[in-house]
């Protein structure tokens, strides 16, 4: 017979390294024609981070995120990153880029000054022009203003800037200390379908609510939530690494190494929640590793509340369950008796 | 030993060693490198292209068992002027992440949507049953093939559809 | 005298003409199938802004995947390219006696062998420095690199690899973290201690805690070791220039650091090395740190030429990181209303044959242990043990699915037993804006609350069940 269940899981996640220093450097380089380049020592590993610190750098300098290209990667071009790493890139790299647009805007800015007739603090960059703030009627074309300060001024418009996170050691008697700059939340409810005959698990939809701060793109922060769900169900009922007694991995295969296909994917529905970080850029934080980490928890009281049987080591496969399921029983008669 | 296969519509000759897959010869002597590498006995489908037809996956077929045969590869979907629409859609939804699984995952699309112009979702599950993905938990690629699926019907030449949940 | 040149080329042209047929003069050449694809040029809208942030911005790298045009490491071809191979140990742990390669460099196609001692400092870690590059003397895990080959073809290095003899001498091995722990397990690294690294975060007065509580629970709790398993493998491309400088193509995720134990391996200038890692196909933690790159760099200055080098999937498994299994063990005061007033959390990792990224999942692992909850009164005992198995290390989450798991199955129990809604219990406790952490830190930017309610309004939490 086949039981449904449902569960919760609430969780919480750094942003960052823990304590220690985790810098990323970035230049933004504004060409003659106002378009722009990000020059990032970060590694785009498939999660989209070229495409965000693009769409920062571009809101920075008022600018479209098609006008921005984004380098990355090559030690001989571009400048230090400590990595793709403990979901840092949004929020780490993400304020270097800013803070990088940030000077490049200012050349800008001293630039066009005096070709407006104000103070450069009078000044915004939107819309692809650098405008008088409040009265955006006087502005110049950013391509010109930018042209006009590498090649009158001489004073081309390239920012560098880096960020580190600020933290405090932690107490190494007490572990007291501010070991991360943020932190993000999420919840996951899952609702499954446990067959009692089989001990088969169905994750049937899933529920995430997930906290990343501004989202500077939702659809890619979508895909971080369904991949990692992905992974969470895999962790949940399918994957191990075993070894034999003398230590060598028995199933160092894919054939033999079960993970999620597209028919282990329960229906997903993503809620972004409505949040800002004042520390962050534009107020985002992070989302890579976060959305793997409820799953897992989700499922397997999703179980307990399916057929009242607590699996407390993972993966929750079906011979676990079933075999739990069993022995519930069994105890069961004996009460009874 | 010579190997004469249609690849992408047009007819090209190899001199391989009997041992060779179609994968190797694809990739290695036609520098179609979109078919990927991912395990080598069949477990993963990064590997998938067309042959005559029917979605395979190419490191389990030698290149002699291609011999004679058309395969269609990713490269040969875009034309010239515009994108295939499975391309336009996984790129509307940001369907692909890290992209090596992305070339095998749109052939399966074809393949299955070749054959069966309206799929249900769960058809489209199990077409993609046999390629694995680690980084987007296939949901934004199902969402794609629907709609691409519906454009390839006629039935529109619109955008993505917004949203995640869906039966 | 009769001029030799201009006999030499009286004879070629003979022999040309004689072997060209008729309409020869132009012919096709023998050349891979030209692919096509849609060229887009965006031109930019003057006085036209799209506000970057919060847009649903398609990915221009996107593009180039669907169409199949991404370059992965594996992709790239050089002229004269040789293909390298690591011989694994397959033994958890043992001396290495002798190494005899000459069968293996004797073979046709063989241009280069390279063993550890041949690493100019064969040792890396992100914190410890304890994994060798390639085992030299002794054998830590069975996925241990023992000897490289470089060869002019894939099924050649993996020919010559068999033909590599080893002498290993076995020693004792432990591969339960639980046994690891005790002063009697076998020493993995001896004579360092198998704990090789330790957290506790201790606050308010537990005792007094579990004595206000009207309920106390205990739960234990393990995960298993997995894998990463991004689809792309692992794979780099060594090439130097005359000027000593070493280029690595690698799938590396951090090229920084990964620079640096390049360049300490090989004892070269840290601007001598260049990493390229445009293009990565999934990493998930599991190519954050070098793996075979420094054998690549070696085989390549040996052999002057361009060696790439790409894991099968089983090296994926057996000499990559993986993630941290735990044993965890919970103990948790609450008042009958569900207000946890006192927990007390242990937690053993195991820590494989090297650090890793150990310390760091150790350190998060045991910060974020106790739940988005309020507790005044905690103790966190956290460690880490070498065992004979592969290396643990990054992977997404560094502990964080392993101690949710853990808390939150416990946090349901405690539900159940007291006759409380999950939903309710977890309210009662979260963290709000304001809230001190384990670790005493004043939080800002929380949600959780709100991530609960959503989630349970969108779910539909409290309707009634069918």
């Amino acid at each position: 017979m086949k039981r449904r269940g449902r569960g919760i899981a609430c969780m919480w996640y750094p942003i960052g390294f823990t304590v220690s220093a985790n810098p990323s450097a970035a230049t933004v380089k504004v060409n003659e024609d106002g378009t722009a380049t990000v020059l990032t020592g970060t590694v785009e590993t498939g999660q989209g981070s070229l495409t965000v610190l693009g769409q920062i750098a571009a809101e920075e300098l008022g600018v479209a995120t098609d006008d921005v290209h984004v380098v990355s990667a090559d030690t001989d071009v571009t400048p230090m990153d400590t990595g793709a790493i403990a979901s840092r890139t949004t929020y780490v790299t993400g304020n270097a880029v800013k803070l990088a647009a940030e000077k490049a805007k200012a050349i800008l800015f001293e630039a066009a000054a005096p070709m407006l007739g104000v103070r450069p603090e009078q000044l915004e960059a939107k819309d692809r022009t650098i405008r008088v703030k409040g009265f955006p009627q006087r502005n110049l074309p950013i391509g010109e203003v930018a042209n006009h300060a590498q090649a009158v001024k001489g004073e081309p418009a390239i920012g560098s800037a880096s960020w580190n996170p600020p933290t405090l050691a932690m107490d190494p008697d007490t572990g007291q200390g501010k070991p991360f700059s943020t932190y993000v939340y999420a919840t996951q409810i899952a609702e499954v379908e446990v067959d009692d005959e089989t001990g088969d698990v169905e994750v049937i939809r899933i529920v995430a609510a997930h906290d990343c701060g501004t989202a500077i793109n939702p659809m890619l922060v979508e895909g971080q939530i369904e991949g990692g769900i992905s992974m969470g169900v895999g962790f949940a009922l399918q994957e191990e690494m075993l070894f034999d007694a003398a230590g060598r991995q028995i199933n160092p295969n894919l054939t033999n190494y079960i993970m999620p296909t597209s028919l282990d994917m329960p229906r997903i529905e993503v809620d972004i929640i409505d949040n800002y970080d004042p520390t962050g850029p534009f107020g985002a934080k992070g989302v890579g590793e976060p959305t793997s980490v409820p799953t897992a928890a989700a499922i397997l009281n999703a179980i307990h509340d399916a057929v009242g049987v607590r699996i407390t080591s993972l993966p929750a496969t079906a011979e676990k369950v079933l075999a739990a399921i069993r022995a519930k029983s069994a105890h069961e008669r004996i009460a009874v008796r | 030993m010579n190997v004469t296969i249609k690849v992408n519509g047009e007819v090209h000759c190899a001199s391989v060693a009997p041992e060779t897959t179609l994968l190797s010869l694809l990739r290695d002597n036609f520098n179609l490198t979109g078919a990927k590498l991912g395990c080598d006995v069949g477990d993963c489908g990064a590997c998938t292209v067309i042959v005559d037809g029917m979605p395979v996956n190419s490191c389990l077929m030698l290149a002699g068992q291609a011999d004679g045969r058309e395969v269609l590869t990713v490269e040969g979907l875009a034309a010239p002027d515009r994108l295939h629409p499975i391309q336009k859609a996984f790129e509307d939804h940001a369907a692909l992440q890290c992209g090596f699984c992305g070339p095998a995952v749109i052939l399966s699309a074809k393949a299955l949507l070749d054959e069966n112009p309206a799929p249900t979702l769960q058809e489209i599950r199990d077409a993609l049953a046999g390629n694995l993905c680690r980084c987007t938990g296939y949901t934004k690629m199902i969402e794609a093939i629907q709609d691409a699926a519906a454009v390839l019907r006629g039935e529109t030449a619109d955008g993505p559809r917004t949203g995640v949940s869906h039966d | 005298m009769t001029d030799k040149s201009k006999v030499a080329e009286k004879t070629k042209e003979i022999a040309v003409n004689l072997l060209r047929g008729a309409g020869e003069d132009l012919r096709l050449p023998a050349a891979a199938p030209a692919v096509t694809y849609p060229l887009e040029t965006l031109v930019p809208q003057v006085r036209q802004q799209t506000p970057a942030v919060g847009q649903r911005v398609t990915r221009p790298d996107g593009r180039l995947h669907g169409l199949g045009q991404t370059k992965y490491i594996d992709d790239l071809s050089f002229p004269g390219m040789l293909y390298a191979k690591i011989k694994r140990a397959g033994i958890a742990s043992a001396r290495i006696k002798r190494i005899d390669t000459r069968a293996a460099e004797a073979m046709p196609g063989v241009m280069a062998v390279l063993t550890g001692r041949e690493i100019p400092v064969n040792s890396f870690g992100p914190s410890l420095q304890d994994q060798p590059v390639l085992a030299d003397e002794r054998v830590f895990h069975a996925g241990d690199g023992v000897a490289a080959v470089a060869a002019v073809t894939e099924q050649i290095a993996l020919e010559a690899l068999e033909r590599i003899q080893v002498e290993y001498e076995l020693l004792p091995a432990v591969f339960d973290p639980l046994t690891a722990l005790q002063d009697d397990a076998p020493r993995v690294h001896p004579p360092k201690s198998n704990i090789y690294a330790t957290k506790t975060i201790r606050k308010g007065d537990l005792e007094k805690g579990f004595a206000a509580s009207d309920r106390i629970f205990e739960g234990r709790f393990r995960t298993q070791m997995v894998e990463h398993a991004s689809l792309e493998p692992h794979a780099a491309i060594a090439q130097w220039d005359p000027n000593g400088r070493v280029t690595l193509w690698s799938t590396l995720g951090r090229i920084t650091l990964g620079r640096v134990d390049i360049a300490r391996t090989l004892k070269l200038a840290v601007n001598r090395v260049r990493i390229i890692a445009t293009i990565v196909g999934g990493n998930f933690g599991g190519k954050n740190e070098i793996t075979q790159e420094p054998v690549l760099a070696l085989l390549s200055k040996k052999t002057g030429r361009p060696v790439k080098g790409v894991f099968t999937r089983g090296e994926g498994f057996v000499a990559t990181t993986t993630r941290h299994p735990f044993v965890m063990e919970y103990k948790t005061g609450v008042t009958k209303d569900g207000r946890i007033l006192a927990r007390k959390v242990r937690l053993v990792l195991d820590g494989g044959a090297y650090c890793s990224w150990s310390e760091t999942t150790l350190g998060k692992a045991a910060i974020l242990s106790a739940g988005p909850y309020r507790i005044d009164n905690l103790l966190v005992e956290a460690f880490v043990v070498y065992t004979n198995k592969t290396m643990t290390g990054a992977m997404r989450g560094f502990g964080a699915p392993q101690v949710c798991f853990a808390y939150e199955s416990h946090m349901d129990d405690m539900a159940s037993a007291l006759g409380l809604d999950p939903l309710d219990i977890r309210l009662l406790n979260v963290f709000d804006e304001g809230s001190l952490s384990p670790t005493g830190q004043v939080l800002q930017s929380v949600v959780a609350r709100q991530s609960l309610l959503q989630a349970a309004d969108r779910f539909g939490w409290r309707e009634a069940r069918p």
